[in-house]
This record gives structure tokens, sequence and C-alpha cells, in this order.
């Protein structure tokens, strides 16, 4: 009777559940992880050749990096496009949220399209399209923008802004109602209704959404390409100047101490507040 | 009684605009200043620059002027009409598209298993693992590929010295080291967007189909994958988006012999100065990434129901 | 023949342990409910038994079969959870079917169970709706018609109708019993809601931080409570701290003297339980030889409906409730501050 009941048997492949998700998420983070942990090694090997295995392991490809201006240099217009671009981001793309999650309107759809357009258009033709914009703004005002900081700060804003809209929006659905309370008080008193209601709401996400608007404009390649100019270069930039040329220990010393540098702000940050909840 | 209230608002508030249609204009016009700040940036940043780009690709190109004249469509003639501009595109389609499919065959899994570990620590320490390399760009990592994959990179002096082959392999500068260099790019963020999504669908739903009977793997695909499609979907479209727009990889990685759209930009713009051709470029590979995105979230949206 | 055994089973989560040494024989066709305060335990017990959670150790059997290392997937067990977990992708005829294919049924039976199952939970009209379609009451019968269809050795339900307005919660537990004794099922109901586990269970197991308390019928677990808290736990009882005082008497730590003819009470009884509907009240002095009584001060009458509960202070300052039915005619109302006199019936003191 119980026979008739249960269920069909254990099949062989029934056993081979975990194992195959264990060793898929194995491979995966080899994929991921591997790169780095190779550039991390190679960092500290003594011949400037590269050789498996390495005669003996050394620092001083730090030292060379550290006497190479442009990398120092890379590194900190990065860091402050990084900034700027995430402000910027914010300051455009948290009201943009809130509009978007107040839910359905005429229109929402478009809106929501192309605030996430700069996530869709590829960077490269987003980059190339936006110097020849800046050019012919020059040509028409007189003023340079392309090649310089700001005109940077412009395409890296873009990089960010689609990534605050959309962390800050998925935040807020979900709590409708709540929603709906914040955005009405909004209009009778905007910054105290802010502070008290929407604020705590979408904290989350605009950590989150800063978060990788951040990592967005700091790793952007493509979007930066055409231009950068002399003196204001990005690091991911001097970096694949440099390894068109050659690869050594030098490069590797470079992206340690950048893998470094981010790794601790990032394990800082998660004190804070806990990264995984952003995910 | 509420029909006339209906029919005598205007009347009794003697003109005046009703209360709730105030309340309503003024959400409307604070919404205008709400949008006011992204819509500028994303109107001067990307939506001039590329109607000025579409111009631009329709141009003459003249090696001697860098003014934009005339209106013609040779320079698209010209991609559509050389076989090596067309091969090129498609390369960069394969490339995509394999790099797609691995990152879900391989996030998956991975998206799966960190959202059902138990241990918070462990959780946290997998997430930062996938979070982390994001963080280190492109140009990083590849950098540790080429580092790995070089004629006398890591991989091959480990198997000479180890005896298992005498010449070294070709690794670097082929199709397949870009498609290995794209995945590790791409990865996180295709394990980043499905965890979430596995995380929110929550355990329920899978052991209420194992009590039911259904083993681990009935489960998951009859269950869970279903649930996640609308997840799995966008993470494969970031993959492909970002795949078709690689710059980096294919540059470093792939090497001259191995040619890709988003470099051919590039190099027509900065190296020949051909700014209408760069223009027609830059637009295909756009034009196709978003045709073969909205085609393919339609058909998911017919299968799926709203995503 | 008992259909699900029990043994000594204990969950540890490291060194908390979450349900310790409980032991349980469950006969074929009997409902047994799990009562008991929040966190005590009954939904890990209850996964344990689904094969959800791993033992730490005991054995369960189901039959003759030992499923304590089972997956959950061969323990043929139905389980209805607290938020349903219907399938959101899959119609209702679709989520009911599942049980069936995953046994291989084959098209034509599976269908015809799940058009008499649906019908039996009288939701054959909206088979092809998803579930976000129905409402509350609706899905909580979908998640039944789900469990039950492929007729499970065991029916597993954790607080079903939690999620149900109080009305629908008695309409849907009647529905409950019927259903499963109609179908002979073995069922164990988890709640917290001793109305409900008092109406429906054969048998209740009522548990308290991880361990069994007692396991009775109503009946017994309401009149014959084997534990201070079980008495505390199932229905409303007046609890006096104290100590015997000699044969029959029972002396509370506030002073008050009560008589009782309990035969069965522990000698070292330091607690004294009357339930309130036990308690009778009088106006004027006490009947002379009356032994089981005490001199009090009405102090608060709260109207309940059927009952009225009167809140008595004995002069030391003791409270005492006492429930008196609204339907015995010709009693006058009492008012706060009348002099009373409570008595109960010889046998009504419960000792602990
Ligand atoms: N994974 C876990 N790790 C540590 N403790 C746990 C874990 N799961 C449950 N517990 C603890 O086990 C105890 C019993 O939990 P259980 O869910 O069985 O309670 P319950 O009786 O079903 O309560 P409720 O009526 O609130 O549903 C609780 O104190 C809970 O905190
Ligand atoms: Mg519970």
């Amino acid at each position: 009777m119980a026979g008739t009941r249960s269920p069909s048997p254990r099949s062989l492949s029934d056993g081979s559940f975990r194992p195959v998700m264990v060793g898929g998420c194995v491979a995966a983070f080899v994929m991921v992880l591997s790169p780095l942990v190779a550039i991390v090694w190679i960092s500290f090997f003594e011949n400037k050749i590269i050789s498996f295995p390495p005669t003996g392991y050394t620092l001083d490809w730090y030292r060379a990096a550290a006497a190479m201006p442009q990398f120092r240099d890379g590194f900190v217009t990065s860091l402050k496009l990084g900034v700027v671009a995430t402000l910027v981001s914010l300051i455009a793309g948290v009201p943009a949220a809130l509009v978007l999650a107040r839910g359905r309107f005429p229109g929402r759809e478009a809106i929501q399209s192309l605030l996430l357009a700069p996530l869709i258009v590829p960077g490269i033709v987003a980059g190339a399209a936006l110097y020849m914009f800046l050019i012919e703004v020059e040509l028409a005002s007189g003023v340079q923008v392309a090649m310089t900081f700001w005109g940077l700060a412009l395409a890296h804003s873009l990089i960010a802004l689609p990534w605050t809209v959309r962390l800050v929006t998925a935040s807020l659905v979900g709590l409708d109602p709540q929603l709906k309370e914040a955005a009405l008080t909004m209009g009778a008193r905007p910054l105290t209704a802010f502070r008290l209601v929407t604020w705590p709401l979408i904290r989350p996400g605009v950590v989150a959404g800063a978060l990788f608007a951040f990592i967005a404009s700091f790793v952007d390649l493509e979007k930066s390409l055409f231009l950068v100019g002399p003196g204001v270069t990005t690091l991911p930039i001097v970096i694949v100047n440099y390894l068109e040329w050659s690869i050594d220990p030098t490069i590797a010393a470079v992206a340690t101490v950048q893998i470094a540098v981010i790794s601790a702000g990032l394990v800082l940050t998660d004190r804070y507040f806990k990264l995984a909840r952003a995910f | 009684m509420s029909a006339l209230a209906l029919t005598g608002e205007d009347s009794l508030t003697g003109g005046l605009p009703a209360p709730g249609a105030t309340d309503r204009r003024r959400r409307r016009s604070s919404a205008g200043w709400l949008l006011f700040p992204s819509l500028t940036l994303v109107l001067a940043g990307l939506v001039l620059p590329l109607a000025l780009m579409a111009r631009t690709s329709v141009a003459h190109f003249d090696a001697a002027s860098p003014d934009l004249v005339g209106f013609t469509l040779e320079n698209y003639a010209r991609f559509f009409g050389e076989p090596f501009y067309l091969m090129i595109l498609a390369r960069t389609l394969v490339v995509a598209l394999s790099c797609t499919a691995i990152c879900l065959v391989l996030g998956v899994p991975a998206a799966f298993v960190i959202s059902r570990v138990e241990s918070r620590a462990l959780k946290t320490v997998l997430i930062l693992a996938t979070i982390i390399p994001l963080l280190m760009g492109n140009a990083v990592r590849a950098a540790g590929w080429m580092v790995l994959l070089a004629d006398k990179g890591l991989i091959n002096s480990a198997l000479l010295s180890a005896g298992l082959i005498a010449e070294p392999v070709r690794i670097l500068y082929t199709g397949s080291a870009v498609v290995i260099g794209l995945i590790a790019v791409l990865l996180p963020f295709m394990v980043i967007s499905l965890e979430s999504v596995f995380e929110n669908i929550g355990t329920a739903y899978e052991e209420a189909a194992q009590t039911m009977g259904a083993p681990p793997w009935t489960a998951f695909f009859r269950v869970t994958l279903p649930l996640a499609m609308p997840g799995i979907f966008s993470g494969c479209l970031l993959c492909f988006v970002l795949a078709m727009n690689a710059y980096a990889t294919p540059v470093l990685i792939g090497g001259p012999s191995f040619q890709m759209m988003a470099p051919k930009v590039f190099e027509q713009a900065i190296k020949v100065y051909n700014w209408p051709f760069a223009a027609t470029i830059a637009l295909v590979l756009m034009a196709v990434t978003l045709v073969l995105s909205v085609a393919s979230s339609l058909a998911l949206q017919k299968r799926y129901g709203v995503l | 023949m008992s259909n699900i055994l029990i043994r000594d089973l204990i969950k540890r989560h490291g060194a908390l342990v979450t349900v310790d040494r409980v032991s349980l024989e469950i006969g074929q066709g009997e409902f047994i409910a799990f009562l008991g305060p929040s966190g005590c335990g009954k939904t890990t017990t209850l996964r344990m038994i689904a094969g959800l959670t791993p033992a730490s150790a005991g054995s369960i059997h189901f039959g003759t079969r030992e499923v304590t290392h089972l997956p959950p997937y061969l323990r043929d067990a139905g389980l209805v959870f607290q938020g349903y977990a219907l399938f959101p992708h899959m119609s209702v005829a679709e989520n009911v079917a599942f049980g069936l294919q995953m046994r291989k049924v084959d098209r034509e039976e599976a269908r015809r169970r799940v058009d008499e199952v649906l019908s039996l939970v009288k939701l054959a009209h909206l088979a092809g709706r998803l579930p976000k379609e129905l409402s509350g009451g609706q899905q909580q019968r979908v998640a039944l018609a789900r469990a039950i269809v492929y007729k499970p050795e065991v029916l597993l339900l954790d607080e079903p109708l939690s999620a149900l307005d109080a009305q629908l919660r008695t309409e849907v537990r009647t529905e409950l019993k019927r259903l499963q004794s109609a179908l002979g099922l073995t069922t164990i109901f988890v709640t917290h809601d001793q109305d409900e586990a008092l109406s429906v269970a054969d048998r209740i197991v009522v548990m308290s931080a991880g361990r069994v308390e007692q396991v009775g019928t109503p009946r017994e677990i309401y009149q014959r409570p084997a534990t201070r808290f079980v008495a505390e736990f199932i229905g409303r009882t007046n609890l006096f701290p104290g100590g015997l005082d000699g044969p029959g008497r029972f002396r509370s730590e506030s002073g008050e003297r009560f008589a009782f003819g309990n035969a069965d009470a522990p000698s070292n009884a330091s607690a004294l339980a009357i339930r309130p509907e036990h308690v009778s009240l009088q106006r004027g002095a006490p009947a002379p030889g009356g032994a089981c009584t005490l001199e009090a001060t009405v102090e608060d009458v709260i109207y309940r409906g059927a009952l009225t509960e009167v809140v008595v202070r004995t002069a030391s300052g003791a409270r005492l409730a006492a429930h008196l039915h609204n339907a015995d005619s010709g009693r006058d109302d009492l008012r706060p501050g009348d002099p009373v006199v409570a008595s109960w019936p010889a046998d009504a003191p419960m000792l602990f």
C-alpha cells in the first residue's frame, strides 16, 4: 500500500543537484577571481619577463610604479570623477526615482526608458557621440569642454545616473502605500516630509545606487576613451595604454594597489552598511 | 446625491478649481521639477549627441575638412557592402551571445548557491567576492588574463615546466581568450542580478515542490527557474549589451587580429579621423543591440507575461 | 496500528536546542493539533516530519517505513504552509496537479483527480485562475487541495488558517475537519489558537520551549491539565501559588484557604488552579459548613455576551474570576463593591 503511494524511487541524478550547483558556483568564482589573483601574484615576481615558477619575490615593482606619475594622476582623476559623477547622479536621479515610483502616469514608461538609456546605449557609441557634440559646442561657444575635466564629468554623470535611478526606484517598489503617502506629504512640506518619510524609505536604495554609480564611473573605459586629454586621463585608460605596449610586473603592482585600496574601502563600507543587503 | 455632487461641482466651488484638482496639478508640477535635472542631463549628454552622430553618419567624409557636409548613405553602403565589416559585426554578435550563454550557465548556480547559503558570514564573503572584481574594472582584469594566457604567461609557463607541452599554446589573441576575458568581466553582473532574484523568491516554493514529491532538479526547473525568469532575462540582457559594447577586453586580449565593433569605432575616429564612418559603425552597433534587446524582451513578455 | 511514530526527536541550532526529545505516536486517520506559544518549536517539529529540516537526533517512522533520513520528496507528506506557497506561475489546476505529475500519474487520471479534489474544496469553477487572482480563503483551499490530492501518508498543516479573518477561520476549520475525516487522512495541525485546537483535534499536543507538555484529547487537556503550564496556557485559569495545608486543604501565599476534594493531588503541590466557570457567586454570608468558599468583594463586572466575567477580590487582595452564564435568569446584577461569597465544587480545584 505504502509502496504504490510513495513517489517514484530516487533516481541516480537526484543526489547530483548540490554538487552540480556548488561546482558551477566554484567555476564561476574561479573565472571571476583568477585574473585578479594572477595579477596580485605577478606583482611580486622578481623577473621582469614573466616566467613560472618565479626565481624569487620582490617589492621593487611597487617602487617603480610609484615613481610613474601617470598612474598616480590617473588614480586621482578617476577618484574625483567618481565623486562628482555620484553626486550629480544623486541630485538628478533621486528626485526622478521618486516620481517614477509614484506609479502610473502618462509618459512614465518613456521617461523611465530615457533615464535608463545611458545603460543601454553602448559606451563607445555614447562616448564618440558626446565627443562630437562637445566639439560642436566648442566651435559654437569658443569654450573648450572636450578633453577637460568637466567634459569627462558630464560623461561620467551620465554613466552613473541610471544606477541611482534604477536602485532607488527598485528600493521603493513594494512600499507602494507608504510611498503614496510620502509623495502626497511632499506636496505640503517638502523638506520635512522628505526627511521624515521619504528618506528612511529610500536610504538603502540611495546607498546602493551611490555605490554602483561610483563603481560604474570609476571603472569606465569606453565612454571616457574619446574625452580624455593631456593632464586629464582616468586610471583605466592609463592602464590600457600601458598594457598595449607591455605586460610586466609594474602594471601588476599598479593594479594590485587599486585592488587593495578598493577592497579596503568596500570592507569599511560593509561595516556601516551591509553591502549584502543592497542586492 | 452623487450625481448632484458631480454636476454641481463647478457651481459649488464658484469656478475655483476643486481641491483635488489643485492637488493633482501641484503634484504634476512638482513632478516636472523633480524630473528636470535628470532629463536635462540625459538630453544634453546623450540624446542631442546621438542626434548629431546620426547626422554625422550621413555626412560625406572629407579628410581635409572637419565640417559636416552633404547627405549621403555612402557610409552605410560601405559598412553593409564590405564583407570585412559584416564579418566584424557577426563576430561581435557571436562573442556577445556565447558570453551571455556561458554567463547564464555559470551565473545561475553561483547565484543560487549564494542565495541559499545558510551562514550569514559566508554569504557576505561570497557577495563581496562577486562585487569586488566589479570594482577592479575591465582594464585590471584584462591585465590579469594577459598575464595568465600569454605565450610566456603563467598557464603556458606552468604547463611547460610541468612538461605537459613542448611549445607554448597560443591562447592570448584568440577568440576563445576574448570570450574567457569577457565572461570574467560580465559574470559578476549576472550573479548579482540573479542572487537577489533567488533571494526574493525564497525557499518556500522549492520546499512546497519537494514535499509534493519533486526531486531537487525538478523543483528547480519547474518552480524556481520559471519564477526567476524576469530576473534571468534582465541579467542576460545586461551581459549581452555589455559584451556587445566591450572595448578593453577585445583590444587587449583579442589583439589586432581579433577585431570587434567597439574598437573599430575608436580606430576609425581617432586613428583614421573618419568621423562619418565611425558614427556609422557606432550607430549600427547600437541599433543591432537595441533591436535584439527589444525583440527578445517582447518575445519573453509574450511567454512569461509582464517582465 | 500507529501511522506516525516519532521517537526522541531533537533539533539543535548550535548550542540552542529548539526541539527537545519529542516523542509521539499518531494513529491512522488521527487529527492531531500542535499547540503552544510562539517560538516553542511547532514549526521546527513539523519541518522535521516533512523532511525540510534535518533532525539532529531521534527517529521518525511513517507506518513501518523509517523516513528520518529521507529527503522530503521521498516522504510522501502533504504540507500546507502558513503563507500557502502556491506556485504563482501555475494555475489552480496546475498547482493541484503538480504532486500527481511527480508521482507519474497518467494525464487522464490526474485530470480526474484534480477535478474531484477541486470540487471537494468547492473551487472547481476557479481551476483556470492564477493564485494571485484568488481571495485568501480560496488560496487556502487550493493549498489544501494541492496537499491532499495525492493522498499523502500524512497531512501537515502549519497555521493554515492564520491569514484568514475570524469568521472564515471557523468556517474553513469545520470544512477542514470534515474533509480530513472523510478522507481518513492522518493530520498534524499546528496552531497557537487554542479554540481551533480544541474544536478540531482528536488529540492535542501541548508544547512549550521545545518539549511536549501534555498529549491528550481536548477534554483531557482542558479538564485534567498535566502541568501548571498547560493549565495556564489552555483556557482562563485562576492560579494561586502556595502550598498544602493538611489533607484536602491548600493555603495560598496571600493567605486564602481552599478546600478541595481531588484524591490525586500531588503532596508537594505548589499551585492551585480553578477555572472561572467552576466558580459561583452568592450574595450574603457563607453557608455554614461549606468548605469550598471564599468571602470577597466584587471588583469588576465585564459583560462578554454569552457570559459575564466577574472579578472578585478577597480581603487579603487575591483576585478570582468567575464566569456566570447570562442564560441563568433570575440572577440579580452584581455591581462593583458588592460583598459576595465565591464557591466551587470540591473536585474543581486542580493542583500542581
Ligand atoms: N535556523 C535557526 N537557527 C536558530 N534558531 C532557530 C532557527 N530556526 C528556528 N529557530 C528557533 O527555534 C525556535 C522554534 O521555532 P519554531 O519556528 O519552530 O517556532 P513555532 O513554535 O513554530 O513558533 P510560531 O508559533 O511563532 O510559528 C524559535 O525560538 C526560533 O527562534
Ligand atoms: Mg511556526
